[in-house]
């Protein structure tokens, strides 16, 4: 298990500092857009720049939440929850290597191979014995089992576009 | 008489078997998800919006419907049998039906929660058939400012009154404002924030934001954060009711109901303030022999009154959403996204541009509560087993979901990439109690608000004082600042007698 040390002070800060930077992205976003109003008085630019304004006040509200003691009324988390990263790893690998295969291997495969990788992060999660072939060939299978139905269900049934491995329109 | 010929011509179309079937695959799944932990009605609507390409207007509507208020019932089922609430809205329920189905008293508790919320369900689309042509008739009187008032109206409540805090409210409702930005601007054409990726020119799709932020980030919490938690389930008996059963349900499932069906009614959003309401009613007027079961073996009245609550107000809240096409829900946001997909615009001319399609969505309310009723009530057995299935399976599942509403909409990996990062984000605003529901709503409402501002604007010629010189839409200005301000005033005037 990882232990998450750092001050939370620290981690609340990191999420004012995000909210003050995406509002600067947003007006230099603001900067490049005309303001040819016509004659509504209001452009194309103003509501961005009402946004970006807006979230650079929150961001800068936030920050000063976090140096006079930190976010207000905040849900209380309780002191043993500390994060199990392992877990976020195999399910992120899961995801990601969806997104970039997906075109590859298929619908089908593509998503049983995530299914596998998230399943896998929540069983290590629990404290499962993961070890050994058969929960990998389980978790294959039952992602199989689940992907395949979805998969005709929505190109056979709905004529929704889904990537296959074959042009069969079954796998 | 118009609106009993309109009624039946509803009839007529949502009863057409294609049409039955969806309102019945629609309040099954609806039930599943309000059952399952971790996926709820929006997310489910957000992942099925890739139907929209190829099904007609009215069968998924019928559909989304379904799975709306079907969720409303599902999620009272786990919430009295797991103490953990399958959506917001079950909270309440949770706390007194838990309480009862561990004094073994999980049948009574389960029958109250199902047939209050047919009560209340079917009351309030008996309140939206007699309103919501009404409200419509009037809103046709609206302009562009009143539209933009009430549109910031909607965005205060979901943002600065509803969750723990005003701050994180309004940082989520800017987020949302700003996916609503990118792309192409409705009024002028102009491009924005589309840093010269064509896919952007169309906008970021509410399917990838609302999939990632409740779907995916929901799936990343369950793994970092709650692989430890161990959930007991209490044991089910008989889903019946005893005479006195019915006797203390009754009233309160009506209470329930007039709480309830006003605060969907208004742009004010959210079941939480109503359901506990009705709480805070039941504990109240209960009679002094039941006083003693609140909190300790668990009061029906507890469950039969937040239930029938909670229901009116989901089904009222198809009134603005129809009559003046403002969402005050996640579920009814994405509910927009779908009618937007048809190039419906909902509003006030709904009713007579697409009188059909609403009259058959009004219809399908009534057929789906009954439809709930049976669904929910003899065959709870069924939906109570979907509680078994282990962690692993189901949030590995809901990813498989997931891909499909992402990939679907658009065919395009990159979404899927930007899935991810946008469950991330979701990860954080949950860990840091950001409210997601002001982000959604900013994002579809932003862009439509805008354009009512803009078009307000260049009615006063240019001048922002139009805003001040209609009455109506001072009104809703004044209603806004007192939303803000009010709750605040009240904080400070308690903690200063208390102080005093």
């Amino acid at each position: 298990m990882t232990q998450d040390r750092r001050n939370p002070s620290f981690l609340q800060a990191l999420v004012g500092l995000g909210v003050v930077a995406i509002a600067l992205g947003l007006a230099a976003g603001a900067l490049t857009i005309p303001s040819a109003a016509g004659y509504g008085g209001v452009g194309p630019n103003f509501l961005p720049w009402l946004v970006s304004v807006g979230l650079l006040a929150c961001g800068a509200l936030i920050l000063y939440e976090v140096r006079s003691g930190g976010f207000r009324h905040l849900e209380e988390t309780g002191p043993g929850e500390v994060p199990y990263w392992g877990g976020f790893v195999w399910m992120s690998a899961g995801l990601l290597l969806n997104a970039a295969l997906i075109t590859t291997l298929g619908f089908i495969l593509s998503c049983a191979l995530c299914f596998v990788l998230a399943s896998r992060g929540m069983r290590n999660s629990q404290g499962q014995d993961t070890s050994g072939l058969a929960p990998w060939l389980k978790d294959g299978v039952t992602g199989v089992l689940i992907a395949a139905p979805v998969y005709w269900l929505f190109t056979k049934f709905l004529a929704i576009n889904l990537p296959g491995l074959t042009n069969s329109g079954w796998l | 008489m118009e609106i009993w010929s309109a009624l039946i011509q509803g009839f007529v179309t949502a009863g057409t078997p294609v049409n039955l079937m969806w309102a019945f695959i629609g309040c099954a799944l609806g039930t599943a998800v309000g059952v399952l932990p971790g996926i709820g009605p929006a997310t489910a609507v957000a992942m099925l919006l890739p139907i929209t390409a190829k099904v007609d207007a009215t069968a998924s509507m019928i559909f989304f419907a379904g799975i709306y208020y079907g969720a409303m019932y599902g999620g009272s089922t786990t919430s009295i049998l797991l103490n953990t609430p399958g959506e917001t809205a079950s909270m309440v329920t949770a706390m007194e039906g838990n309480k009862m189905a561990k004094s073994g008293r999980a049948g009574a508790a389960l029958a109250t929660a199902a047939i209050g919320s047919f009560v209340a369900g079917s009351i309030a689309t008996v309140l939206v058939t007699l309103f919501a042509p009404l409200v419509a008739e009037f809103a046709v009187k609206l302009g562009p400012p009143e539209y933009f008032m009430l549109m910031l109206l909607a965005f205060t409540t979901v943002s600065a009154v509803l969750g723990q805090s005003t701050l994180r409210g309004l940082t989520s409702l800017f987020l949302g404002l700003a996916l609503g930005l990118v792309g192409m601007d409705q009024i002028s054409g102009q491009a924005r924030y589309t840093a010269g990726v064509p896919e952007l020119l169309d906008g970021i799709e509410i399917v990838l934001v609302a999939v990632g932020l409740f779907a995916v980030s929901e799936a990343m919490h369950a793994v970092l954060f709650e692989g430890k938690v161990v959930e007991s389930q209490n044991r089910m008996s008989r889903v019946t009711m005893s005479r006195e059963d019915w006797r203390r349900s009754f009233p309160a499932w009506l209470r329930g109901t007039f709480i309830g069906a006003p605060f969907g009614c208004i742009p004010a959003g959210g079941t939480e303030i109503p359901t506990f309401l009705s709480y805070a009613a039941e504990k109240k007027l209960a009679k002094d022999e039941y006083k003693a079961e609140f909190g300790h073996q668990g009061a029906i009245e507890g469950v039969a009154g937040p239930e029938a609550a909670n229901n009116a107000t989901v089904t009222a809240a198809l009134i603005p959403l129809l009559t003046l096409g403002i969402p005050v829900s996640n579920t009814t946001a994405i509910m927009l996204g779908a009618f937007q997909n048809y190039g419906i615009q909902p509003g006030p001319q709904l009713f007579s541009s697409s009188a059909a399609l609403v009259w058959a969505l009004i219809a399908s309310l009534y057929i789906g509560n009954v439809m709930l009723l049976v669904l929910n009530l003899p065959l709870v057995g069924f939906w109570v087993k979907l509680l078994k299935v282990p962690k692993p399976q189901l949030y590995a599942g809901i990813l498989i979901f997931a891909t499909v509403g992402a990939y679907g909409m658009r065919q395009s990996a990159f979404d899927l990439f930007l899935l991810y990062v946008i469950g991330v984000l979701g990860l954080v605003m949950r860990r840091f109690d950001f409210p997601t529901a002001p982000v959604v709503v900013g994002m579809i409402l932003g862009p439509l608000a805008e354009a009512q501002l803009r078009n307000a604007i260049s009615i006063g010629e240019g001048s922002p004082m139009v805003f001040l010189q209609r009455p109506m839409s001072v009104t809703i200005l004044v209603v806004v600042l007192s939303v803000l301000i009010l709750p605040h005033l009240a904080k400070r005037f308690a903690t200063g007698r208390r102080q005093a």
